[in-house]
């Protein structure tokens, strides 16, 4: 919490020399960019997008729900605004910049995103990570870059092949800086990701600002940090009992507002090993709060909708009145559809469903899935009004209602940006190396991606995310349910349980 | 015969009933079994079956009237759904119309292409050749969906008259798009069956594929009848993938799996008896109903309800009877005017390999971005890759290639070789254990070759692929095959005569030797005994079993060697990325692919290796030209070919069926200065395709003149029968 707390003070002074080479003497705007540097210097555009009220709002919401470090971080952020007034000194001016290690020029910083794309079985499938690296990279570059030099990107498909995935590893070892946004399924073997040498001949690694690790191997990396976290006890050999952090405020909520007496179905996702394994925990999280399951089938891609009705047929036998599915929003479509097609009372059930149902494919469903509920670990997309970074964000995508792989590969470029930014604060654009920006990770115990998602700490990969915000399908659309007001989230220390177990021995198919 | 029944059949239908009881008792679950859970459950299965039996009657079909056992039929589904959605739901039209549009006008139109263009050249083509144009076509389909509706977009189909209207039947509710797949589905059966067995054009269609020419003489129309036979099929497969796409998402590997399943249930019914078939489909679904509601397989065996079908594909085959030998009939591809590649050629040949490959990866030679010595740690990854793959497919050339025993598991005897080398050599890496891995491997194949040599043709290709689809969803995924670690490699680093192959270049080089061994292993056992065997079975199991070649033995042991090699392969394979994907990585499609590549190179000729190993120069191209910038148009070229090279590689084989290295190799070998039969030969041929075509015996119309002078040329008697002034001259 100490390094935090320096490397917050080291931002907001750099901020404030930063803010005023932006040329830009509109005060309001400096509130909304907490973690400025150089690159984040508040411009004409941000100010178009947001109103005057809202941050008052921000202040407000976030004050109820934050903690006290969250609330000194956005007590330094507030600062900001003064630094316009600042004598302008342009940082990158005085120095001569230099390529300081592989990826780094006087002009550019190559980022390198790998994302399974082109598998012929699921063609395209996290092409919205590539897309939001790039409107991220795109953003940066508008308001001035990355310490001061433009930000490249490169692309990697890994194309949900483990020999691919190394492959990106490779190049990124050779070509880039660091990997942002990665969102590949196979990273099973990180020997060349955690091995690969500097620009000084050092076997550090390159710093890997992953949204979703998989695998325990990429989880328990030393050189990636993910927004999606892992949650997860590491190192892990595998097999064994692993210690796991699960999030159950959303299920809590359900316990206390709709009925204490919640026991039904839950589906877990059976395709992969480490599907199952990421998903167990939160079923016996589920447990352990009161909630009763009465059986807890496998899932596949491969099982037709007619296949549900097996799953109907436990809800119909336990008289269940909930039903969750770890599995997308597929899954869900099938099953509520199959329980309306065998004449079930669907609306004495709570139908609830993660960020995989929060998709416009789901809406498109139609009536078959009102009241489902749906939970998230950030703002969702249409509250930009109340989060600057969700704005930003919506604008740079330019897609009204963008994959959350585009979310969290942005907000990859978020955490790597605030990384760099802190090192140039402490030692100026030349500072930049690999082994800085691990460092520098390492040291990170709350990043929130400026207050549009749940803080995480970076400390440890063991701890989960402890915020979370609920929504319902209501008319076609997802409303916002739990807590109430916009750009608030839910961070109660007991929406967490920590359990360890042999998760893959868990599974009872 | 029991009842009438084969013993055989009773034995192997009782073992099956009492291993699948015995398995019930293990993995019960517990559920309470209520006659409401019972009725659902049963309801369900039946459901299932009936999407199943329309598949399977679409099969049924088209292999009773063309011949031709269709692996498309899924992918006419999956692009049939594709475009119902895109009229019905993306631009509106009505349903009714829509699928009129599909069913009745494109599919058709689609199958009628598919026989014009590509189906009927594959008339006299070996079943190799017609399987592997017909898997190219599926390839070809689903990649023009991925790039027309780009797949990755989740999307429904709706039901037909919505999911919430139907009867309502007490415990539950059959909702009209169910009732209508089910009445639809029994329809078609009792409908084709009734066409094939009781109308002209149904005793047509069987006439012809029965004998094409003789249908002919007879006043049948072959090209109108396979044209509708063809159709026929594509209207089928329409019809299912537009009912099944609701139950599944418009997702198209999801849809075309479907298929397997819709195989299993043809098998059932013997590939030509439609009401088996239908019933084979329904019987898969209630299994897999029950199966699902009822049995636990714990998290090992997580794959194991899906495997209902391959299981019964497997049980099917196995209780099929012997194959008969085919007398009174030569095959067409009999025609062959191969030679034995000489020892020191093959010799010579595998040291140039070598050569080249260390000359390319060490930079000896510099070649700009085509360089290979240039390549980087990702470039040589993916050729270490490839290589592997190309080690695989080799092992299918003494199978398919000579001995002509079609196999679509070469992946599943790789991982299982994998599997047994990560067993012994452990954490050690220790290379010698390679050498034992070729010998367990070898039962395994032999264990595979005792149906297999009861087979032949199209059940043996389903048999392999049922073996390899069970080892995928049941034998791979067990963490005990393939563990899990935490960090790090799961196959170690090879270590052989000292050396450690840590080094990705040193790495290749040690495959490309590997490769070099089995090349010129093959053109030895080629020139052996056993190899002439093979070559005899291929051609003719009566004329060998006559000659007195041991037909089982030579198919067992054709069979042992194939998956030693692809065992030892399959240790290569894993040792690349150092870790295996145990559930996706055995995946059947990709054990398709390599059986594609082999088959488009020219799966008989043991120098067609030589091809496979340009794959891993191909893709070190790729990834060169890619970093090279400014040639977007390369490189975009480099995606087409990716994604519809191997395809269209396969359907050349209409053309040549013999594939790519056979015709490379035949203009290539007449300028080595010792090849004068290859001269010869070109020679020769050249002299005959100055002569006219004689077409198909005079039935479509009469013969000329000058075809008649030519059947007399080729029948010798030309100057006894043709007076000096010619035909033309004496009749007038």
């Amino acid at each position: 919490m100490k390094h935090f707390r320096l490397l917050i003070c080291l931002l907001a002074v750099f901020a404030l020399v930063a803010a005023s080479c932006g040329g830009n003497d509109d005060d309001d705007s400096g509130a909304d960019a907490p973690d400025a540097a150089p690159t984040a210097a508040p411009d004409d555009s941000m100010d178009d997008e947001m109103d005057d009220s809202m941050d008052d709002e921000m202040d407000d919401s976030m004050d109820d729900e934050m903690d006290d470090s969250m609330d000194d971080e956005m007590d330094d952020s507030e600062a900001e605004p003064v630094a316009t007034e600042e004598p302008e000194v342009d940082p990158c001016e005085a120095v001569d910049l230099e390529a300081t290690d592989v990826g780094i020029t006087s002009d550019t910083i190559t980022v390198l995103v790998m994302a399974d794309v082109g598998s012929p079985l699921a063609p395209g499938l996290f092409q919205g990570s590539i897309d939001g690296v790039k409107a991220w990279a795109d953003h940066v570059n508008s308001e001035g870059g990355l310490a001061c030099r433009q930000v490249e990107v490169l692309e990697h498909d890994s194309a949900i092949n483990p020999t691919e995935t190394t492959n990106g590893f490779l190049v990124a070892c050779e070509e880039a800086f660091a990997l942002v946004g990665t969102t590949a399924l196979f990273a099973l073997d990180t020997t060349d990701l955690q091995s690969c040498s500097d620009a000084h001949g050092n076997d550090i690694g390159v710093p890997d600002f992953a949204y979703i690790t998989t695998e325990p191997p990429h989880q328990c990396s030393v050189v990636t940090f993910a927004t999606s976290r892992p949650n997860s006890e590491c190192p892990y050999s595998g097999r064994g009992p692993r210690a796991v952090q699960s999030q159950v405020g959303h299920a809590q909520w359900a316990l206390e507002n709709i009925s204490s007496d919640l026991h039904g179905v839950y589906l877990v996702p059976s395709d992969l090993p480490s599907t199952i394994a990421s998903t167990m925990p939160q079923l016996r999280s589920f447990q352990e709060i009161g909630i009763v399951i009465d059986g807890e089938p496998g899932v596949s891609g491969f099982t037709t909708q007619s296949e549900y009705g097996a799953f109907i047929q436990v809800m119909r036998d336990a008289g269940s009145n909930f039903a969750y599915t770890g599995s997308d929003d597929q899954s869900m479509i099938k099953w509520r559809s199959e329980a309306e097609a065998q004449g079930m009372d669907v609306d004495s059930i709570t139908w609830m469903c993660q960020l995989a149902c929060y998709t416009p494919s789901f809406l498109e469903a139609g009536d078959v899935i009102e009241n489902t509920y749906i939970w998230l670990w950030f703002l969702p997309f249409d509250e930009v009004e109340h989060n600057q970074e969700l704005a930003d964000f919506m604008v740079a995508i330019d897609d009204p209602f963008p994959p959350a792989w585009a979310a969290g590969s942005w907000a990859d470029g978020v955490l790597f940006e605030q990384v760099v930014n802190g090192i140039v604060a402490e030692g100026g654009p030349n500072a930049l190396t690999r082994q800085a920006v691990l460092d520098g990770a390492r040291s990170l115990t709350s990043f929130d991606v400026n207050g549009w998602w749940s803080p995480a700490d970076y400390s440890t990969t063991e701890n989960i995310m402890p915020c979370f915000m609920l929504m319902q399908v209501q008319n076609n659309e997802f409303v916002r349910v739990h807590p109430s007001a916009p750009g608030e989230l839910d961070c109660d220390p007991d929406n967490v349980v920590g359990l360890t177990k042999d998760w893959g021995a868990e599974f009872g198919g | 015969m029991i009842f009438g029944v084969r013993h055989s059949v009773v034995v192997a239908t009782l073992l099956a009933t009492l291993g699948a009881v015995v398995l019930a008792v293990l993995t019960w679950k517990g559920s309470q079994v209520t006659s409401e859970s019972f009725l659902v459950t049963t309801y369900i299965g039946l459901f299932l079956g009936a999407l199943w039996a329309m598949y399977a009657t679409g099969l049924v079909v088209v292999y009773t009237t063309t011949g031709v056992f269709n692996f498309a039929q899924g992918a006419i589904g999956v692009f049939s759904a594709f475009l119902y959605w895109e009229l019905h739901v993306n631009r509106g039209w009505h349903s009714i119309l829509a699928l009129f549009v599909v069913v009745c006008l494109f599919a058709p139109a689609l199958g009628v292409t598919l026989d014009a263009v590509i189906m009927r050249r594959l008339r006299t083509a070996s079943l190799v050749v017609q399987l592997m144009v017909t898997v190219a076509i599926m390839v070809l389909l689903l990649s023009v969906v991925g790039d027309i509706w780009e797949a990755d977009t989740p999307r429904r189909v709706p039901y037909l008259f919505g999911i919430n209207n139907g009867i309502d039947l007490g415990p539950s509710q059959l909702p009209w798009h169910r009732l209508i797949v089910f009445v639809v589905a029994i329809a078609i059966a009792v409908s084709m069956r009734f066409l094939l067995r009781r109308t002209r054009i149904g005793t047509a269609m069987r006439a012809v594929v029965d004998n094409r020419e003789l249908a002919a003489l007879n006043g049948a129309r072959p090209n109108v009848v396979s044209s509708t036979s063809w159709a026929l099929g594509s209207m089928l497969g329409a019809l299912g993938g537009i009912l099944i796409a609701p139950e599944l998402g418009l997702d198209p590997a999801t849809l075309n799996n479907v298929v397997i399943i819709a195989f299993a249930a043809a098998a059932f019914g013997a590939l030509r008896n439609l009401p088996m078939a239908v019933i084979g489909a329904m019987l898969i679904g209630l299994l897999r109903a029950h199966t699902g509601a009822w049995l636990d397989f714990g998290p090992d065996f997580r794959f194991a309800h899906l495997a209902v079908a391959p299981l019964i594909l497997l049980f099917v085959v196995v209780a099929l009877p012997q194959a008969r030998l085919e007398v009174g009939r030569l095959a067409h591809h009999l025609r062959r005017h191969e030679r034995y590649t000489k020892w020191w050629e093959g010799l010579i040949g595998c040291g140039v390999v070598i050569l080249l490959a260390v000359a390319f990866s060490g930079g000896w030679l510099d070649f700009g971005i085509w360089d290979p010595g240039a390549w980087g740690s990702r470039e040589l990854n993916s050729a270490n890759e490839a290589m592997a793959l190309a080690l695989i497919g080799l092992s299918l050339v003494p199978l398919i290639g000579w001995a002509g025993q079609i196999n679509f598991a070469p992946l599943a005897f790789a991982g299982f070789g994998a599997f047994v080398y990560l067993k012994f050599a452990g954490d050690s890496g220790n290379g010698y254990w390679i050498l034992l891995v070729g010998l367990l491997c070898a039962p395994l194949g032999a264990l595979v070759a005792l149906p297999a040599a009861r087979l032949r043709g199209l059940y043996l290709a389903l048999m392999t692929m049922a073996f390899a689809q069970a080892m995928s969803l049941i034998f791979f995924p067990h963490p005990w095959v393939m563990p899990i670690i935490g960090t790090g490699r799961q196959f170690p680093h090879i270590e052989l005569f000292g050396v450690t192959f840590d080094d990705r270049r040193g790495f290749f080089l040690l495959m490309v030797c590997v490769f070099a061994i089995f090349v010129y292993g093959l053109v030895l056992l080629r020139r052996s005994r056993y190899g002439r065997r093979w070559m005899a079975i291929n051609d003719s199991q009566a004329a060998a079993a006559t000659l007195g070649v041991p037909v089982v033995w030579t198919k067992v042991v054709v069979y042992a060697v194939s998956a030693s090699m692809a065992g030892i392969a399959g240790v290569f394979w894993a040792t690349v990325s150092g870790n295996v994907d145990s559930v996706q990585g055995f995946d059947l499609l990709i054990g398709f692919n390599i059986v594609l590549l082999v088959a488009a190179a020219g799966v008989s000729i043991p120098m067609a290796g030589i091809f496979l190993i340009f794959i891993p120069l191909f893709k070190g191209f790729g990834l060169r030209l890619e970093d090279a910038g400014n040639v977007d148009f390369l490189v975009t070229l480099l995606d087409i070919m990716t994604t519809y090279g191997p395809g269209l590689m396969v359907l050349g084989m209409v053309f040549n069926p013999r594939g790519a290295i056979f015709e490379m190799g035949r203009g290539f070998s007449p300028i080595l200065p010792w090849r004068r039969d290859a001269r010869a030969e070109i020679a020769a041929e050249n002299a005959q395709k100055r002569e006219p075509e004689i077409g198909e015996l005079g039935i479509d119309r009469p013969f000329t003149p000058e075809e008649v002078i030519a059947i007399d040329r080729r029948l010798g008697i030309l100057d006894e029968v043709v007076p000096k002034e010619g035909y033309g001259t004496a009749r007038s």
